[in-house]
């Protein structure tokens, strides 16, 4: 599937008139989703900056059926969404809930595995800017090792939780990680979950800049790195069948991790650590 | 006692927050197309507000929408950034 | 009308199916189990058209439960004390949301220490959660008052909480008269109010400043209170449509010539008649006040059974540290100004405590020497 940027529908279903910050990469990501997606989507986002940008007072940003849910349980809202579309005979609606970092792998992982291994006809989106924006950016289990937030000033101690492996190993119907800077890339991604009876799984790398210590303009340069780079991989697993579907031209990994305030302290050493794992697992090692 | 008229599910009206931005507080720069033919159309699906469209008439940005991030004149040709404000500069 | 010898789990679960509820979701627990086991094998027998969600946690089950109630479905759930707790959360947003969903709890004790026996305790934790609460004497009140919880739900928009208790009425046989399904059907006719509809695209829960949220909660309030005028004419329908006995806000027992009142809610109650009887062949003129809605608390209605009686005693199966049972103080707080009118409460059944003829005769006895003094609860059967 090819996604051609002309031919898409001029309609914005979400993004004009959002509360967030300027260069938003969580924004980026759901309109890029929403032009595949389209009218016929319901979506429920639990707390984040996602859920709070969409919407205030008695005006959304939103032209589809959106719901702002309590932190935990998007998965399980939209669970009980497509079994009330099921009985009422309501077909070919996407209901989709989309959650943070925070919100599908840490204080939402186990609505989020639970609907995944009921096998859900509902696409989960995990939107990814690596730690707590929402409430200023904190360190969770999305925030890579080293890396510099809120309340951890001497960075984290330990690697990134692997939410991907976690979802590929529930078996469910499609995997997928995407990044913003590749939007045909993400958007064939959408394409194909919305097509399946059952779960998806998208894992976007959506940075902040705030968090990440980053000009605004640099959005999408600073994540096109972590994929050129090597450390973001854009794959998917299509009913377990597990395809790279883009080939990075593997780039340093200190042109990603310098550009970055919140790894500032990183050492040589370090980025020469993170050098050796890309260049084995690419095959490019000694 | 004057009570407002409220859903009665706390709800807001769909793109509601489009009709009424008013995202050029946030601007200090804006993007200007400075030649249409070398703009890349993917700076579309860059923007995070929905401000930079095309249409018959070619490439249009809605300044009503552009918080002035400038993913639009980083990541394509023929925008640039111009600041809002070129008046003098003094001590505040 | 049949006659049928049921469990009060299975009252609540032939309830919801006579109500025809569109999405079930619950997370075991004792001892509200074995209502959703009969559920469930409605829906596996084909006899209830009604999608299950198979919940990993109490607090999915009511976040799936409030999904399909957003989207449009008549939904139901079932719970009690750990799981309710955890539910919580779910539980105050959607009363905010204004879903009109309904939940059975079979009453149980909460942890620490671990108990599985009968108490109030885990529904009185839910308080000011903007739910209906509706308590159930007997195995009859679950099924009826499980109906009537739909169509006051509906109309309001404001859930409804179905207290029974665990084993006491969850695992205990009596007799109940079943209404017909096509009566019920007329009865609950289904308006669907979806929130989020396809069709009509609307942001649900969006943040709310302080221009707004307020207005949004004084309206929340003010639906709770219309449902101390609904619920009664409720009762009063579906004890004509069925020929059913279903009190309204409160049922006096031998409160004619009362001078003193006994006032509970839940099983006691039906215990509490028998002490009433037997006290009144004494030559005591004692009575009864049933709470059926404890929530919202339906003031004017107990104050008016009330009015020519000094001394009221109040039995709580439940204590709120530091304070009191919650029934008792919510008669203080009621009768606040009404002069000489003595109100005693008594702490009893805790944890499945024994709460018999004799226990109750014991609080009677008890918060009457007790005096006046209101800051004191009488705990019964230590």
């Amino acid at each position: 599937m090819t996604i051609n940027v002309n031919s898409l529908p001029q309609v914005e279903l979400f993004g004009q008139g959002n509360v967030g910050c300027k260069g938003c990469g969580a924004a980026i990501a759901g309109r890029q989703a929403m032009k595949v997606l389209g009218e016929r989507t319901i979506i429920t986002i639990p707390a984040s900056c996602m859920a709070t940008l969409g919407g205030s007072n008695t005006r959304s940003a939103w032209r589809v059926p959106f719901y702002h849910t309590l932190f935990e349980c998007a998965p399980a809202v939209s669970s009980g969404i497509r079994a009330a579309l099921e009985i009422q005979g309501i077909k070919d609606v996407n209901v989709v809930s989309w959650g943070g970092d925070a919100g599908s792998a840490d204080i939402g992982f186990q609505s989020l595995t639970g609907a995944a291994e009921r096998q859900e006809n509902i696409i989960h989106v995990l939107y990814d800017n690596e730690m707590y924006m929402n409430t200023g950016g904190q360190t969770g289990s999305q925030t890579p090792i080293y890396a510099i937030t809120s309340n951890g000033s001497l960075g984290k101690k330990v690697r990134k939780k692997n939410m991907l492996a976690i979802m590929e190993a529930h078996g469910i119907d499609y995997v997928a990680s995407a990044n913003i800077a590749y939007p045909e890339d993400l958007m064939a991604k959408f394409q194909k979950a919305a097509a399946k009876k059952g779960f998806s799984y998208i894992h976007i790398l959506a940075p902040c800049h705030r968090g990440w210590g980053i000009k605004p303009e640099e959005t999408i340069e600073v994540a096109r790195k972590a994929t050129e780079c090597g450390l973001w991989e854009l794959f998917e697993v299509d009913e377990g069948k597990r395809t790279r579907t883009y080939e990075p031209k593997l780039i340093p990994v200190a042109d990603y991790f310098k550009a970055q305030g919140r790894f500032k302290n990183l050492t040589d050493e370090q980025i020469a650590e993170f050098q050796k794992f890309v260049d084995d697992y690419y095959g490019k090692g000694e | 006692m004057a009570l407002k008229q409220l859903p009665i599910v706390p709800s807001g009206d769909p793109g509601g927050l489009a009709e009424s931005a008013n995202a050029g507080v946030q601007r200090i720069n804006r993007p200007v197309i400075s030649d249409a033919t070398k703009i890349d159309p993917i700076v579309i699906l860059f923007c995070p507000d929905g401000a930079i469209s095309l249409d018959e008439s070619g490439f249009v940005i809605s300044y009503k929408f552009c918080k002035g991030c400038g993913i639009c004149a980083k990541e394509s040709e023929g925008i640039v950034m111009v600041p809002e404000y070129t008046g003098p500069k003094g001590i505040f | 009308m049949n006659k049928v010898l049921i469990t009060g789990s299975e009252a609540a679960a032939l309830g919801a199916k006579l109500a025809k509820i569109e999405v079930l979701s619950y997370y075991p627990i004792t001892p509200a189990f074995p209502a959703m086991e009969r559920l469930s094998k409605y829906i596996d027998d084909g006899e209830l058209n009604c999608k299950f969600i198979r919940a990993e946690s109490d607090h999915s089950a009511l976040a799936a439960v409030l999904g399909g109630s957003l989207a449009g479905a008549r939904s139901y759930t079932v719970t009690n004390s750990q799981g309710l707790l955890l539910m919580t959360e779910v539980v105050y947003h959607v009363a905010g949301l204004r879903q009109p969903i309904v939940m059975g709890v079979a009453n149980r004790a909460l942890s620490a220490p671990h108990s599985r026996f009968p108490e109030h305790g885990d529904v009185v934790s839910q308080s000011a959660s903007g739910w209906i609460q509706l308590f159930c004497e007997n195995n009859q009140d679950i099924l009826d008052n499980t109906i009537q919880a739909f169509r006051i739900a509906e109309e309001l928009r404001v859930p409804v909480m179905v207290n029974y208790e665990g084993y006491l009425q969850s695992h205990t046989l009596e007799e109940v008269f079943v209404p017909e399904q096509s009566k019920v059907d007329a009865f609950l006719p289904l308006k669907r109010q979806p929130a989020l509809d396809i069709n009509n695209p609307r942001g649900v829960n969006t943040v709310t400043s302080p221009d707004f949220y307020p207005y949004y909660k004084f309206n929340q309030n003010e639906a709770m209170l219309e449902s101390l005028n609904l619920i009664p004419k409720v009762a009063a329908e579906y004890n004509q449509e069925f020929g059913a006995n279903s009190c309204g806000l409160i049922e006096c027992y031998q409160m004619e010539d009362a001078e003193h009142a006994i006032v509970a809610m839940g099983s006691i109650v039906g215990t509490a008649r028998i002490l009433v009887d037997n006290l009144r062949k004494e030559g005591r003129k004692i009575g009864l006040i049933k709470v059926k809605v404890w929530r919202p608390f339906p003031v004017k209605a107990i104050l008016e059974a009330l009015q020519n009686v000094s001394f009221v005693t109040v039995l709580d199966k439940n204590i709120v540290f530091g304070v009191g049972g919650a029934l008792a103080t919510d008669l203080k707080a009621a009768a606040y100004g009404r002069g000489e009118m003595v109100i005693n409460g008594a702490i009893l059944g805790l944890g499945g405590g024994k709460c018999g003829v004799e226990e109750i005769n014991a609080a009677v006895m008890e918060t009457e020497s007790a005096g006046s003094d209101k800051n004191k609860s009488v705990w019964i059967g230590l």
